[in-house]
């Protein structure tokens, strides 16, 4: 049985990070919006639920500025759905936030723990 | 419901569905597999609103966050924000102020009915030495008001200057003689009464009279019952049939109107402007071929042989407005130059400022946000400063225009009575607002949204060197080389304007006062009233205590009018067919009372009257042209064509030739007593000079004189000679004034830019600076340091601009006098200048940097 674990470790996600998290789930291929919430949820152990409030408008937008194309198909149960596929554009964005995502990470991670870093030096 | 939403809508269902299959695939019954379904998904009207709400309005609502943001951090800046906002307030309203005046001179149509078919039709022969306005002499005028079809109606008017007398003190108005059809052409109807009738265009039947509203308010109390009454205008009496409506004073600030009736004299043409309403349908060529054609189909006359007129038909705006469309447009281009610098100054700042906030974007970058996003977020910060800047522009622009008409030469400049600011000033400050945004915004904007993020998160809060140091020099050698142009152009005015002033231009009357008088031929009809006149007031000037000498003359150097003419040489002559001279009437004592020198045979007398031999005295260029290897005392010329044997005048003196007009170049002249001019036309139109003795003031008892002589004849122009000196050259004196006002300007912001850049360059160096002088370099060579970098800076901008100024200095030839555009000695100047102050705005860094201590900065910084 799933647990319900939001609520407690539900993380709120900024809107620029929401992008990437989306435009990284479709890297694994073509998915409609429920599919791509499931996905969310099982792949970072239960711990980003995402709001469908957050999650349709994100996928429009992202549509939007080009970096995931839509289309209707049928699903397997004869479900009409909306699919979403990564475009070329939506590839090198996907690149580009996560190196970002990255460094920012390293760098608030060397803000936390200090003793793992060196003083930089300056050129 | 439109088929986006019918979309959302169904994609909506599909979560759903696909979720409750989901949990009952896993065991749920339907009903708990729906509510759960339902619960996780949240509120469907919700999710479905948010989503539709992409894309739509986004835009705007990302416009509004980024003017919020913009807002906050332009008041966490308050210094950078006042200095970019007071430069740009300074330079867009200097640039509104100027756009006003161009708006309403050359671009506003013209207060008339449908203005773009009015017309001004000319024959006029060229190749002349002076230009003469467009205009139609008076026979082909009434040859081409009967016959002309490509236009509706044409009409003919003179600009004429009238004493109106009877009604308070005496005043000379300027009016305007106009054909009936004049107000029919224009499209204008008079607001009280009534248009000349085609009769009033008919000698004998001319006396009546048009007032303008400013008119009868002032003089007449805005009486309706004005219709019907009778003014007095130069003596004669008028019946008031008509009062235009306000704001007509066409042409030219007229105030009366009096109808054009045309009597032909069997000597003379007269020529006037005629302007034309164009027929629907008819174009300016087929006005222009017709109006050749009527012309070409007229008796020649043989006195006109060996001139080509020209038909030309030409807007009528144009004619109003092409002597003063150049130095406009300079003017405008001027001030868009001081409008470039603050710019560069702007952008200057907005790099300073881009380098203190790199965390700031850094963060916002790792936080998810677009470059695109960045870059458009500090477009908007800049034209938001640019907004602001053109809101208090306009405050600006209302006081400069203020300025600019108080400055503006009287009478100069036309339609300066329509200059007002309006809704199209408030959108071209508004569009320049937004384009001086993007403009100095734009290199900033991207360079600010390129930081890598690291970069600045690693390097924490800390400014090392400069970021976008070459741009920042780029914008500053551009800055200089424009201020460079500016001051050229300032330079070479003011070069022009002290040649002008040290000129000598044939007298020495800074101090002799003038007062011209102008005879109504009715009390004055004929040469022996007219000559009594001027002798009772050279006789009456001649006693006023202070006036050490006095004269007369008929059109005095540096007046509005001139009479020219040819005249005739006994025996050979070497004059060239057409050679004219000056011919002012004069009256013994003239020379002395201006200072113009005697330099053979004698002045004229009381006794050069009617009945004694005929004399003259004739200019320098004159004598030597005809006379090289002689005297010309004694030799004989006439005025007359076919001289009879009492025609001839003896010549009696030589004087040295003056300057008359706003050419400012010496004009051959012959000077005839005005005891023997029989014409009243050379006669009526007089100028008493009266030279006052050392700290005497006379200008007071010459009005009185005249009042005690006629107390019905105004006095004008009563001022010294050195102001009608000014008045002549009081358009180039504008153009230099706004010039140089708006060089200093650039030379000011130019001066900040680069003193701004160095500060800021020297602040990022305090350490690489204190190193080196812990390693022994003393302030004084740290101070050359940076005095050097200011001087390439502005070498290079100085070299760029004098090349600027040699392509562009050439629009300002026609307000030249006698200096070239290319004026070497101008060119030094300015750019001596203008190391001056790049090295006084670079001294103060560079003394900071000198100031600098080794061990402090050193210790500052680990």
């Amino acid at each position: 049985m799933p647990t319900n674990s939001h609520g407690l470790s539900r993380i709120e996600l900024l809107q620029g990070t929401l992008d990437l998290i989306i435009l990284q789930t479709l890297r694994w291929g073509p998915r409609h919006g429920y599919g791509i919430a499931q996905m969310i949820r099982a792949s970072s152990q239960d711990v980003l639920q995402v709001d469908t409030g957050s999650l349709y408008p994100a996928l429009h937008r992202l549509e939007r500025q080009g970096w995931i194309a839509a289309d209707w198909s049928t699903s397997e149960n004869k479900q009409r759905v909306r699919i979403y596929t990564l475009t070329a554009k939506g590839r090198k964005q996907l690149e580009r936030e996560r190196s970002q995502w990255e460094q920012l990470s390293r760098a608030i991670g060397a803000i936390l723990t200090p003793a793992a870093t060196q003083p930089e030096s300056e050129s | 419901m439109s088929r986006r939403d019918d979309e959302i809508r169904e994609e909506i269902h599909a979560h759903l569905a696909l979720a409750i299959a989901d949990r009952m695939a896993r065991g749920a019954t339907r009903a708990e597999a729906e509510r759960a379904a339902r619960a996780e998904f949240g509120n469907v009207t919700h999710v479905a609103e948010v989503t539709r709400e992409v894309g739509r309005g986004v835009w705007l609502e990302r416009l509004g966050q980024d003017l919020r943001y913009g807002w906050r951090a332009l008041r966490r800046t308050p210094a950078f924000t006042t200095v970019a906002v007071a430069t740009l307030a300074l330079a867009i309203g200097a640039n509104s102020a100027v756009f006003t005046v161009v708006n309403s001179v050359l671009l506003a149509p013209l207060p008339f009915r449908d203005p773009g078919r009015l017309y001004a039709a000319s024959y006029l022969p060229t190749g002349l030495p002076f230009e003469l306005p467009p205009g139609l002499d008076d026979r082909l005028y009434l040859e081409y008001r009967a016959h002309v079809s490509r236009f509706e109606q044409v009409a003919g008017y003179q600009r004429q200057a009238l004493t109106l007398s009877g009604a308070g003190d005496a005043t000379r108005l300027a009016g305007a003689l106009a054909s009936s059809t004049f107000f029919d052409v224009l499209g204008v109807q008079p607001a009280l009464g009534r248009a000349f009738t085609a009769a009033e265009d008919q000698p004998g039947n001319e006396r009546v009279v048009i007032l303008s509203d400013g008119l009868w308010r002032t003089r007449f109390n805005g009486d309706r019952g004005i219709l019907g009454a009778t003014i007095t205008l130069d003596g004669v009496p008028r019946t008031v049939v008509g009062v235009m409506p306000r704001g007509f004073t066409f042409p030219a600030a007229s105030q009366v109107w009096t109808p054009l009736a045309v009597r032909l004299d069997a000597g003379n043409s007269f020529i006037f402007p005629v302007v034309g309403r164009l027929r629907a349908g008819a174009t300016p060529e087929q006005a222009k071929s017709e109006l050749a054609a009527i012309a070409r189909a007229m008796p020649q006359d043989p006195r006109a042989a060996g001139f080509h007129p020209t038909a030309a038909i030409i807007p009528l705006k144009d004619t109003l407005t092409s002597h003063v469309r150049t130095s406009l447009l300079v003017l405008a281009g001027a001030v868009a130059f001081v409008l470039l610098i603050a710019c560069a100054n702007v952008a200057n700042l907005l790099l300073i400022r881009a380098a203190t906030r790199r965390h700031e974007m850094a963060v916002r970058v790792a936080l998810g946000a677009s470059r695109g996003r960045i870059a458009r977020q500090l477009l908007t910060e800049s034209v938001l400063i640019a907004l602001i800047g053109g809101a208090l522009g306009i405050l600006v622009a209302f006081a400069g225009v203020r300025a600019l008409l108080a400055m503006a030469p009287a009478g100069r400049i036309p339609r300066i009575g329509e200059v007002q600011m309006n809704g199209w000033v408030l959108l071209f400050t508004l569009a320049v607002s937004v384009i001086t945004g993007i403009l100095f915004g734009v290199v900033p904007a991207r360079s600010g949204a390129r930081r890598e993020p690291h970069e600045a998160l690693g390097q924490g809060m800390r400014l090392v060197g400069g970021p976008h140091h070459r741009l920042r020099s780029i914008f500053v050698t551009g800055e200089i080389a424009l201020a460079l142009i500016l001051l050229t152009g300032a330079g070479l005015m003011i070069k022009s304007f002290l040649i002008m002033r040290s000129l000598d231009i044939g007298y020495d009357a800074s101090r002799v006062v003038t007062m011209a008088v102008d005879l109504p031929s009715i009390a004055y009809p004929d040469a022996a009233r007219i000559q009594a006149f001027h002798t009772t007031m050279l006789e009456r000037l001649s006693r006023i205590p202070g006036a050490s000498a006095v004269g007369a003359v008929s059109f005095r150097p540096m007046g509005d009018v001139g009479i020219m003419g040819d005249f005739q040489v006994e025996g050979p002559s070497p004059l060239p067919h057409g050679y004219n001279v000056d011919k002012p009437t004069v009256s013994p004592g003239y020379f002395g009372a201006l200072g113009i020198r005697i330099l053979a045979g004698r002045d004229f007398t009381a006794a050069d009257r009617a009945g004694a031999p005929g004399v003259v005295v004739v200019s320098e260029t004159v004598a030597k042209q005809i006379w090289p290897n002689a005297s010309a005392v004694g030799r004989r010329i006439s005025m007359q064509e076919h001289p009879g044997p009492n025609d001839w005048l003896t010549v009696i003196g030589v004087v040295n030739d003056v300057v008359q007009d706003a050419a400012l170049s010496r004009h051959s002249t012959l000077y005839l007593p005005y005891l023997q001019t029989t014409s009243p036309f050379f006669l009526n139109h007089m100028t008493f000079v009266v030279r006052p003795a050392p700290g005497a003031s006379v200008a007071t008892a010459m009005r009185a004189a005249l009042r005690d002589v006629d107390p019905a004849v105004p006095a004008q122009a009563l001022q010294t000679m050195d102001q009608s000196m000014m008045e002549t050259i009081a358009e180039p004196v504008f153009q230099m004034r706004l010039l140089a006002t708006f060089a200093f300007l650039a030379l000011l912001l130019a001066a900040l830019g680069t003193y701004g850049v160095l500060a800021y360059d020297v602040s990022g160096r305090t350490r690489e600076i204190g190193l080196r002088m812990a390693l022994g370099a003393t302030p004084g060579i740290v101070l050359r340091m940076v005095l050097g970098r200011t001087a390439v800076l502005a070498l290079l901008g100085a070299a760029l601009g004098v090349a600027g100024s040699l392509t562009l200095t050439s629009v300002l030839t026609m307000s030249l006098f006698e200096v070239k555009p290319t004026d070497p000695i101008t060119l030094v100047a300015v750019t001596v200048v203008l190391m001056l102050a790049a090295l006084v705005a670079g001294y103060l860094p560079a003394q900071r940097a000198a100031g600098v201590r080794a061990l402090t900065t050193l210790l500052l910084h680990e």
